[in-house]
Formats: structure tokens, C-alpha cells, sequence
């Protein structure tokens, strides 16, 4: 599988912060237990742009209602979607009905009769490998039209032998699903017989066989292009996408332009969750399309192709074993698992998942089948891992009849996680819990039980990002950069940091993002965004102001240096001087305005982020109903941008969370050859009846920089949940979604 | 979906005659009746259903009432969902019907799904709902829930199909001895609404009612008696925002004190038409609905379930149902 442009795994949390050189004191509020104290603090004494003291903060790390929820909530924002050009064609594509085919016709003879038939052209005319893989694409004047010759299309195959899950797949007679077998190499860390070794001397040992399945990024936007392309030199390109400079590349290569000839646009985009980098197959038919026809095309993905082909996360199939001391210490650890990706890889993040062990062996392979690639998701490999990790820690520590707490603690180091999984635990109610060494049983009809899991990502930033901050005459401010918005509030950041750095409202600055057009801005995957982002605008906002006070000075009779921008409107530091509003200073501009650039400062950013979460579920032994009754989550972000967007980004990973939890599956029937629930019916989000109280702690405890905050909420919350039915009733379920059948099961209810 | 011509009758004479005009030679029809839409769109759009004429019965005037004659509940073809869920008539008088109209679906859906359309919607089986899958359902030669996957199927009455009846309101109208009222060339008829759903091996494998291609369910009829009453529902979704129900229960029952002396039970999502369990019925005459007693019914309740490999839980799953709704009765 790829990993996210730019994105790096760390290895420790919080200790990835740039090595400072020279330091300097500033005074700064600092929450200590709870209480808010002004301390001083050391930060690196650099010249230029500083986030300055919490506290001073008017804009920033306040309840910002997004800049662009009212076009959101009232509809009128564009998405590629809603892209309609003059002149455009639908496009459809043809995918392939089976797992593994030989294609022996391909017909398009009677799409010429279907009325508003345009063209078509062929993606693969032999050989399809897996279920979906894009065939042909057809056009039509019309969606209906594209339709209709999509269905005129005569596509007749040998069926070819398949596989659709890890058992059939690891048979050794199995059809082979590509060339390079239908198993990756095994990757082995540690040392197996001292692992084996160090579990069998253990007092405590526990073991499974714990599974996840394939589940789906389901972004309510398709994956899809809009090529406005009607001839000649220069095209624009609109694409659902997590990288703005990401797919103009691509379209230029399949439309013969310049690379810097095609504009590419992502102005809203409807969730990408890993799934959408790059043009993609859609993209490139789209581009063909058009190549061929002279005309802009529109090719989004059905639901149903979406689920076949817009990617997913990889399932894995995790034996674990492991062993624990007298005082909660893991000291031996045995993983041997196979990530199950489609025809890709797969992902799993490193075994036991953030805990530490002494004795640690595991062992990792890929899985091939006959269905798409997995692509990343949220946090790729992370929930999978956490899932498997934290239930045997649960299993281990009822063996050990300990605290589900203390145990989690006498395997962390940082005590970062410390504090916040005590956090966590006072928030759900853990203290008064009944049920804290030894899981309830299911004698009860409703049992009501607490479980925990912990994070962690990086969410560090790069060199990447060039941000423009114009100001006007009349007073205008605009913050630009070429950017995307996945819906974690990108545009809003862009404009309140330079509202921020300027003494102005948020509404007073204008932000301008998702064209090739602006300035360079790297893809959104990893949560990299606002860690890259962030300093970029905060550098030209600064560099902005500082030019804009060069011209105040003299209007004000002192130095820039003493200009100061604060509450709309700028006056000298001096007490009694000359104070001027924001358009009153503006007037002082050339016509031209004043335009400044900004790039990344790595002072500004942090990486390293950790989180812990605890889920409180509810229990009917009588049907097997999972109710979730509260999801707390703590997390350390560095400086919050903005804790509204924050909130709901987090908030947002724990509904992800339970829906992997209780609720999500790719089903198939590996006969068949289908996938049985490619449609958002079938397939089943949370809604709003799903989901819990919700409480989003903000580890305010910590000082550093922006740093990327949306991966590792989703990670957690599905082993939180697992957990927690398990200390409700003692029904351990290890192959999620815990779906009532399986709690039925689990309770010993299904004969 | 297949482009059709939609006709838009203003008299239920006029939609008749659109229905007989489309019937070939052989009884088969090239049009489909259109109600709500919120099953016959998904229909056309996944190609299950490609009528070259839609008949719009919403251009039917009167259709769309729910009157009380008396001791009989009238409610038109056309009532909305959401018009059952809030009648206050419905809520005092046949609590079930209006507790059951209120777990089916989301609310937009109700606001457009009708009566008549709930009781004639198909079956929501994966296979059948899957174009690819040439199931039995669809003229195939085998239900391949039965070797396949199978967990939200029958687990009584399956065979050759094993669908499960999707709609939540025949369970309850099963319970409450409706009848409906159906207007065919012939004339009006009134079937016992027990009558009019059928099992796969009883009637067609391809529909799941009596209903012919020129017949409209006009009216359905429920006695608004002391079996009405005292009538419960309990619906398991497995995602309570909205679902299907993966197992539902509707009792009514007539006490003298605690003694049953009548009693109705039905189970949803069990078996292709809705489940009646008249030995249940039978077991709780002349008794109270002690701990004892529930414990009885559900035992009987599923005797016979003849589960397939991944619904098995189905069985646990409509007792502890049973065992609730027959609680909140005693
Ligand atoms: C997402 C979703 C969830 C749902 N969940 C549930 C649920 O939990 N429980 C439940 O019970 N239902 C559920 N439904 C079904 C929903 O209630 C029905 O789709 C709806 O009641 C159908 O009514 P309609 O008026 O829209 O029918 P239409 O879609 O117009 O018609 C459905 C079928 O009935 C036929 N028909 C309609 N009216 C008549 C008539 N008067 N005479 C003869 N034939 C007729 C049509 O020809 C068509 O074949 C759900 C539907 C959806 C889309």
C-alpha cells in the first residue's frame, strides 16, 4: 500500500519536537491538574513569526464556526459534484461483474443506437484481476444517456477462478491472484523463541485469534473528476481530492498539455479519508473521454462503484499471544498476522500497538484476494492494531485481576498517557465502576461495562506550502494558498490566522484555497496538512504585517517596531499615541496593496500526538443490543487553531470508531463473487440514533506548536468499545463489528 | 433506470384501465403502480423492476384518508407512514400500528411511504436486491442465501426462496385481523389479511401476495376492539437510526384481571410472510403472563425455527422480544 506524500511515522511521541538551539523565557498560561497557573516557559529564540502566549490569543485556539458552513448548510457549496460546464458530457464506467476474468468481447456496437451516446473508450480489454476493476467508460449527453450506453455495452468473459477471503487465498492449491503469489513475504521483528519464552514463564498468559474486517472509507462525495477541456491549450481540471496539486499532473499527461497548462480545482470536497489521492482510473477515463470527444466530461463513481473500487481499509486476521507479570508488565508478546488488502498489501501498524514488551516477536504478511486495493485510511494499520493489542491487554489483565488502567500504565512510559488515561477514566465514571479487575457477568438483562485504548500519530509538517496574504486599499484582507479543505477546516485556519496576527475579526479576512492557481500546498493525508499549513500562513501573515507597519510608521510617528494591530485597528506601543482603524491604515497603501508570502518555519509546528479514550456501553443479554452510552476522548494537540473544528474532528473519529466497532463490514459471498452490500443501506454508517455523548478533552497541558490532529482519534474508540462489552457481560467478541449475533454467540445463546 | 412512460390516472377506474391495458396476452403486465416510490424507485434505478409504464396512483383523489366507521379503522392505500404513526385515533386504539409505523424507516421516508406500498414492497435479501445475482426471486434456479450468507433470512417457512417480509406494518396488521380491500376488473374484494400474503412455496416464488398485476390494494381494515387495545410491538434493528427489522413481535392480547382470555401473536422478520404463532395464542389463554408462562410462549414461539448457518441468533434474539412485549401486557 502507499503511504500518505510526505507523511512519517514516529517512533516516540512528543520527543520528535525540532531540537531547539537558543531558547528564550516567555510568561504563559499553563493548566496544571486542571488549574490554570501563568508560568514561563523557554521557547526557541528565532526571529520571526511566534504563535505568542495562549493567553494573549483573541482568534486562535477559540470557537470558530467554520467560514464556509454557511454555503456547507444551505447547499450552495460547489462541489466536483455540482460542477456543471457548458458542453458536457456524462460519463459512466463499465466495471468488472467478476473477481478474476478473461475478457473474450467487448461490444460497443449498440451504445451507437442508445440516443445522446457520445463515445467511449477502453481501460482493459483483456484481463481483469479484481472485482470492479474498471473496464470501459462510455459518455452520453445526458446521465441517463451515459447510463442507458453503459448497459447497450456487450462485455462477455471467462470467469476465471478466484479468491475473495485469507482462507481460500492461503490454500495451496488457491488460484493465484497475481503474479507475485497470493502472500507478501513475511516481515519478522524480535525474537520468537525468547517472545515464546519469556510468555511461558509468565504467571499470567492469555490468547486469540482476533480479526478485523474490511471496511470502507464511505465518503459521502464519490471519487471523480470534472475535465473542462473543449479543445486547445489549457484546461481545468475539478476532482474530489486530497491533493489540489496532486491530479493536474496527471490530466495534463492524458490530455497531451503543459503539466502547468491544466488548473486543477478542488473548492469543497466531501471526505477523502485516505482513499482519494491522485487522478485515479475515474479520473484518467475522464480525461480520455474528453480527449476524445473535445468536450468536458463529468465521471463521478456510483455508491456502488465507490464501494468496489474507491478503495478501503485492510482487514487482518491478528494470533496473539502474550504473557504478564505479577504487576501488570507485559513481558513476552507472539503476533503473527496477515493483513488482507485486496490485490494490495494491506496495512498494520507495528505489534503490541504502543505498549511496550521486553520480549516482542511478530510476524506480518499480506493477503492477496481478488478484490480493490486497500488505500489508506484514517490512520492506516492503526485501529486494526489497537483493536487486537488492547483486547488481549484487557484479557491479560483480568487474568492478572488487575486495573484495567494501572495495567495500561505500567506499559507506558510517557506519562502523557498517563494523565490522560486518568482523564479519561474519571470522565466515564471508571472510579465507581463495579467492574474494574474482573469483567461482569451476563446475569443482568442490561450490563453496563467500560472499556479504554490509547493512541498515537504524528502529525508533524514539512516544507511544502507557500501562502500569499494580500491586503487591500479598501481594507480587504485575503489569505491564499492552493490547498484543499477535506472538511477539517483548512479554509477557516487560513483565514483566522492572519485575522489573528492583524487584531482583526475572523470575518474580516477572506481565504482562498483549492486552485493549482495559488500557492503550492501539499496533500492532505497523515494529518500533515496543518502542521505544514499553518506556519506557512502564520509566515506570511507576519511578513504582512511587519511590511504593512513599515508603511504605518511614519503615518503613526514611530518605528515599525512599534506599530501595533490589535482590536481592528492599528496605534504606536507608546501610551497616548496615534491610533488609526484598520480602513483608515489601509488607505495608506499603494493601490496595488500590499501582498506578502509566507513558507513553513518548523518552530511553529510540533509532532508527536497521543490520546486515550474510554467508551461506556450498555449490554441487553437478552437480544445481544450494543448500546454505546458515552465516548470520552483525550488528546494532546499542540496549539488548537481552532477548538470548534478540533472538537468535531475529533468527535468525528470516535463516530468512525464505533461504526468499526458495532456496525461496518464489506460482505461478500466468496462463491458469488460479489460484494453483497455495495450501497449505504446495506452498508451500515452510524446515524444519529448511534451515537453517544460525546466529551472531547483538549490536552491543554501541552505547549507545543500546531500539530496534525486527525488521525488518532478514529484509533482507539472501536477497541474501547469491544472492551467495554466484554466488562459489561463477559461476552469477548474478537472479530469485529460486535453485531448482536455475535454477542448472542459470545453469551453462549446460539446453539 | 429504463426510461418508461408515466401515467397519471385521476380516478381509481383510470388507474385500473392503465393497469388492464398493460397486461399481455399471457397475464404478465409492462407497468408497475407507483405510490410513495420510496420501494419502486429503488427498484427501477437497480434494474429489479423495468415496467415500460408506471401508473402514478398519487393523482387518485380520496385515497390518502384514515377514517373510524364505527368500530372499524379505515386507512386509505395512500396514508402516509408518518399519517399512522401520529393519528390519534390509531395511537389510542391500535397503540401497535402506531408504535410500529414509528420504527420503520427514517421520518423522511415515512412522510412519503404509504400504507399500501408498505404491504407491497419487495423483499430487501441481498441477492434479491443485487442485479448480479440471478437469485430465485428473480426467475433463478436457486436462493443462494440458503448455502450463501444468510444472516438476515428466514429461519421459518423458507423454502425454495428465504426472504423475510420486509414490512414492519403486515406483522402488526396480522396481529389486529385486518382485512384488505382490493379493487380488481371483477370488482372490490376483502381478504383477511393473512390471506394475502404468501408463503414462496405456496404461491408464486417471484411476488410475495395474492396480488395480480390489475389489482390495487384501495383500503386496508382494522376492527378497532379490545384486541386493539391492548396491543404491543417491540421491533430489533441492527442500527436503530433506521433498519429492518432482523426480528419484530406484536402481541394483543384480552384479559379478564390477569387472565388472558384472547390472545394474537405475530413474529416479523422471521419467515417470508408475517409469522403467526397460533400455539403461542393457545398456551396463553386462561393463563396469566407470569415469568412462567413468557418463559412457556417463547419456548413454543420458536419451536420449529430451522435456522441457517449465520441466523441461528434469530432464535434468542425473538424470545427475549417475546419475553419483553409479553411483560409489558400482563
Ligand atoms: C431505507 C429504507 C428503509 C426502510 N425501512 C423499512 C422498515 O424498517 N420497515 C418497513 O416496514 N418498511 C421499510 N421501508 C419500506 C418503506 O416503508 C416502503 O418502501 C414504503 O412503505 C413503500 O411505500 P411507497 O408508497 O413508497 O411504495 P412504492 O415504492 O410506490 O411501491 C412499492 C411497491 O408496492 C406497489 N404498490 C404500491 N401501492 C400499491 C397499491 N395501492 N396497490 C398495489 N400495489 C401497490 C408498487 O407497485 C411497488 O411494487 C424502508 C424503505 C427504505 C427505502
Amino acid at each position: 500500500m502507499t503511504a500518505f506524500p510526505g507523511m512519517t511515522y514516529p517512533s516516540g511521541p512528543q520527543d520528535n519536537a525540532p531540537k531547539q538551539s537558543k531558547t528564550k523565557k516567555v510568561k504563559t498560561t499553563k493548566v496544571v491538574n486542571g488549574i490554570e497557573q501563568e508560568v514561563e516557559i523557554e521557547v526557541e529564540d528565532v526571529a520571526g513569526p511566534e504563535w505568542g502566549p495562549r493567553a494573549a490569543l483573541k482568534v486562535l485556539d477559540k470557537e470558530l464556526i467554520r467560514v464556509d458552513a454557511p454555503v456547507k448548510v444551505s447547499g450552495r457549496a460547489v462541489y466536483t459534484h455540482d460542477v456543471r460546464v457548458p458542453g458536457m458530457a456524462w460519463a459512466r464506467l463499465l466495471l468488472a461483474p467478476q473477481p478474476a476474468t478473461k475478457i473474450t468481447k467487448l461490444d460497443f456496437s449498440a451504445c451507437a443506437k442508445v440516443p445522446g451516446y457520445l463515445g467511449h473508450v477502453v481501460i482493459e480489454a483483456e484481463e481483469t484481476r479484481w472485482l470492479g476493476q474498471p473496464v470501459a467508460a462510455v459518455a452520453g449527453a445526458t446521465s441517463e444517456a451515459a447510463e442507458d450506453a453503459l448497459r447497450a455495452i456487450v462485455l462477455e468473459y471467462e470467469a476465471l477462478p478466484f479468491v475473495l477471503d485469507r482462507d481460500s487465498a492461503l490454500k495451496p492449491d488457491a488460484p493465484k491472484v497475481s503474479r507475485r503469489g497470493n502472500q507478501s513475504k513475511p516481515q519478522t521483528r524480535g525474537d520468537e523463541a525468547k517472545a515464546k519464552a519469556a510468555i511461558e514463564a509468565a504467571p499470567h498468559k492469555a490468547s486469540g485469534t482476533y480479526s478485523v474486517p474490511v471496511v470502507h472509507h464511505a465518503c459521502l462525495e464519490t471519487h471523480g473528476a470534472v475535465v473542462d477541456w473543449r479543445g486547445g491549450e489549457e484546461a481545468t481540471v475539478y476532482c474530489s481530492s486530497q491533493h489540489t496539486f496532486g491530479f493536474a499532473g496527471d490530466a495534463a499527461k492524458t490530455l497531451d498539455l503543459k503539466s502547468s497548462a491544466v488548473t486543477g480545482i478542488v473548492e469543497h470536497m466531501g471526505g477523502g479519508f485516505g482513499s482519494k489521492f491522485g487522478f485515479g482510473q475515474e479520473g484518467d477515463a475522464a480525461a480520455k473521454l474528453s480527449k476524445l470527444l473535445q468536450r468536458p466530461v463529468h465521471l463521478m463513481l456510483t455508491r456502488k462503484d465507490e464501494f468496489l473500487m474507491g478503495g478501503n481499509r485492510s482487514g487482518s486476521h491478528l494470533e496473539l499471544a502474550g504473557g504478564m507479570d505479577a504487576n501488570g508488565a507485559l513481558v513476552g508478546f507472539t503476533a503473527r498476522a496477515h493483513k488482507q488488502g485486496g490485490i494490495g498489501d494491506g496495512s498494520l501498524s507495528g505489534l503490541p500497538y504502543i505498549y511496550k514488551c521486553a520480549e516482542a516477536w511478530t510476524e506480518v504478511s499480506g493477503v492477496r484476494t481478488n478484490m480493490d486495493s486497500s488505500r489508506a485510511m484514517r490512520a492506516p494499520g492503526h485501529p486494526q492494531a489497537s483493536f487486537a493489542t488492547e483486547s488481549l491487554l484487557d484479557e491479560l489483565a483480568y487474568a492478572a485481576g488487575l486495573d484495567l488502567v494501572a495495567v495500561r500504565k505500567a506499559n507506558l512510559e510517557d506519562k502523557v498517557w498517563h494523565r490522560q488515561l486518568d482523564r479519561v477514566a474519571k470522565e466515564i465514571g471508571w472510579f465507581e465502576h463495579p467492574h474494574r479487575t474482573q469483567p461482569g457477568t451476563a446475569k443482568a438483562e442490561l450490563c453496563t461495562g467500560i472499556g479504554f485504548a490509547i493512541s498515537r500519530w504524528g502529525g508533524g509538517g514539512g516544507p511544502a506550502c507557500e501562502v500569499e496574504v494580500a491586503i487591500e486599499r479598501d481594507g480587504s484582507v485575503t489569505s491564499s494558498v492552493g490547498s484543499q479543505d477535506l472538511g477539517t477546516g483548512v479554509r477557516t485556519y487560513v483565514a483566522a490566522i492572519p485575522a489573528e496576527e492583524f487584531g482583526l475579526p475572523l470575518s474580516a479576512v477572506v481565504a482562498r484555497i483549492g486552485s493549482t492557481r495559488l500557492g503550492n500546498a501539499n496533500g492532505s493525508g497523515g494529518s500533515v496538512t496543518t502542521a505544514s499549513l499553518a506556519p506557512a500562513v502564520k509566515d506570511a501573515a507576519y511578513n504582512a504585517r511587519r511590511a504593512f507597519a513599515e508603511v504605518l510608521a511614519p503615518l503613526l510617528g514611530c518605528t515599525a517596531a512599534e506599530v501595533l494591530f490589535a482590536d481592528g485597528g492599528v496605534q504606536t506601543s507608546a501610551p497616548g499615541g496615534k491610533r488609526l482603524t484598520w480602513k483608515q491604515a489601509c488607505a495608506a497603501l499603494p493601490e496595488a496593496g500590499l501582498r506578502a508570502k509566507g513558507v513553513w518555519a518548523a518552530h511553529l509546528q510540533g509532532n508527536g500526538i497521543h490520546g486515550a479514550q474510554a467508551a461506556k456501553v450498555e449490554v441487553d443479554t437478552l437480544t445481544g443490543r450494543v448500546r454505546v452510552l458515552h465516548m470520552v476522548c483525550m488528546q494532546d494537540v499542540g496549539l488548537c487553531l481552532n477548538r470548534a473544528a478540533t472538537r468535531s474532528q475529533i468527535n468525528g473519529g470516535m463516530v468512525q470508531a464505533l461504526g468499526y466497532a458495532l456496525l461496518e463490514e464489506r460482505v461478500v459471498d466468496t462463491a458469488l463473487g460479489l460484494q453483497l452490500n455495495p450501497c449505504l443501506e446495506d452498508y451500515k454508517l452510524p446515524h444519529s440514533l448511534e451515537i453517544p455523548k460525546m466529551t472531547v478533552i483538549l490536552d491543554d497541558e501541552d505547549t507545543r506548536g500546531v500539530i496534525g490532529v486527525s488521525e488518532a482519534p478514529i484509533v482507539p474508540g472501536g477497541a474501547a468499545i469491544a472492551n467495554a462489552i466484554h466488562n459489561a457481560c463477559g461476552a469477548r467478541i474478537r472479530s469485529l463489528p460486535c453485531t448482536p449475533d455475535k454477542v448472542l454467540i459470545a453469551l453462549g445463546k446460539v446453539s | 433506470m429504463k426510461s418508461f412512460t408515466l401515467i397519471n390516472p385521476t380516478t381509481l377506474d383510470g388507474a385500473l384501465e392503465a393497469l388492464v391495458q398493460a397486461m399481455d396476452r399471457r397475464g404478465r403486465s409492462k407497468a408497475a403502480l407507483l405510490a410513495g416510490g420510496q420501494d419502486l424507485l429503488t427498484e427501477l434505478k437497480e434494474h429489479l423492476a423495468e415496467p415500460e409504464k408506471v401508473v402514478n396512483l398519487k393523482g387518485v383523489p380520496g385515497l390518502a384518508t384514515i377514517q373510524v366507521d364505527g368500530a372499524l379503522l379505515r386507512i386509505g392505500a395512500l396514508a402516509s407512514i408518518e399519517a399512522i404513526e401520529s393519528h390519534p385515533i390509531i395511537r389510542e386504539r391500535a397503540p401497535a400500528l402506531a408504535e410500529a409505523a414509528a420504527t420503520i424507516a427514517s421520518p423522511q421516508i415515512r412522510s412519503v411511504g404509504t400504507i399500501g406500498g408498505n404491504l407491497c414492497q419487495r423483499p430487501r435479501c441481498w441477492y434479491y436486491r443485487l442485479e448480479e445475482a440471478k437469485c430465485i426471486k428473480k426467475g433463478g434456479a436457486e436462493c443462494f442465501s440458503y448455502s450463501g450468507r444468510n444472516k438476515y433470512n428466514a429461519i421459518f417457512g423458507g423454502g425454495p426462496s428465504y426472504i423475510v417480509h420486509p414490512s414492519d406494518l403486515a406483522t402488526v396488521l396480522t396481529t389486529l385481523d385486518a382485512q384488505v380491500v382490493i379493487l380488481s376488473p371483477k370488482g372490490t374484494q376483502t381478504l383477511p389479511i393473512e390471506r394475502f400474503f404468501t408463503l414462496p412455496s405456496e404461491g408464486s416464488v417471484l411476488k410475495e401476495t395474492v396480488l395480480k398485476p390489475d389489482e390495487i390494494v384501495v383500503e386496508v381494515q382494522v376492527p378497532l376492539d379490545a384486541l386493539s387495545q391492548y396491543s404491543a410491538w417491540s421491533k430489533f434493528k441492527e442500527r436503530a437510526s433506521y433498519d429492518w427489522a432482523l426480528s419484530s413481535v406484536c402481541v394483543a392480547v384480552v384479559k379478564d384481571g390477569s387472565t388472558v382470555k384472547r390472545a394474537r401473536v405475530t413474529l416479523g422478520g422471521v419467515a417470508p410472510i408475517p409469522w403467526r404463532v397460533p400455539a403461542v395464542e393457545a398456551l396463553l389463554v386462561g393463563k396469566s403472563l407470569d415469568e412462567a408462562t413468557i418463559a412457556a410462549a417463547c419456548e413454543e414461539a420458536l419451536r420449529g425455527a430451522e435456522p441457517l448457518s449465520e441466523n441461528g441468533y434469530k432464535i434468542p434474539l425473538t424470545k427475549g422480544l417475546l419475553t419483553r412485549v409479553l411483560r409489558s401486557l400482563a
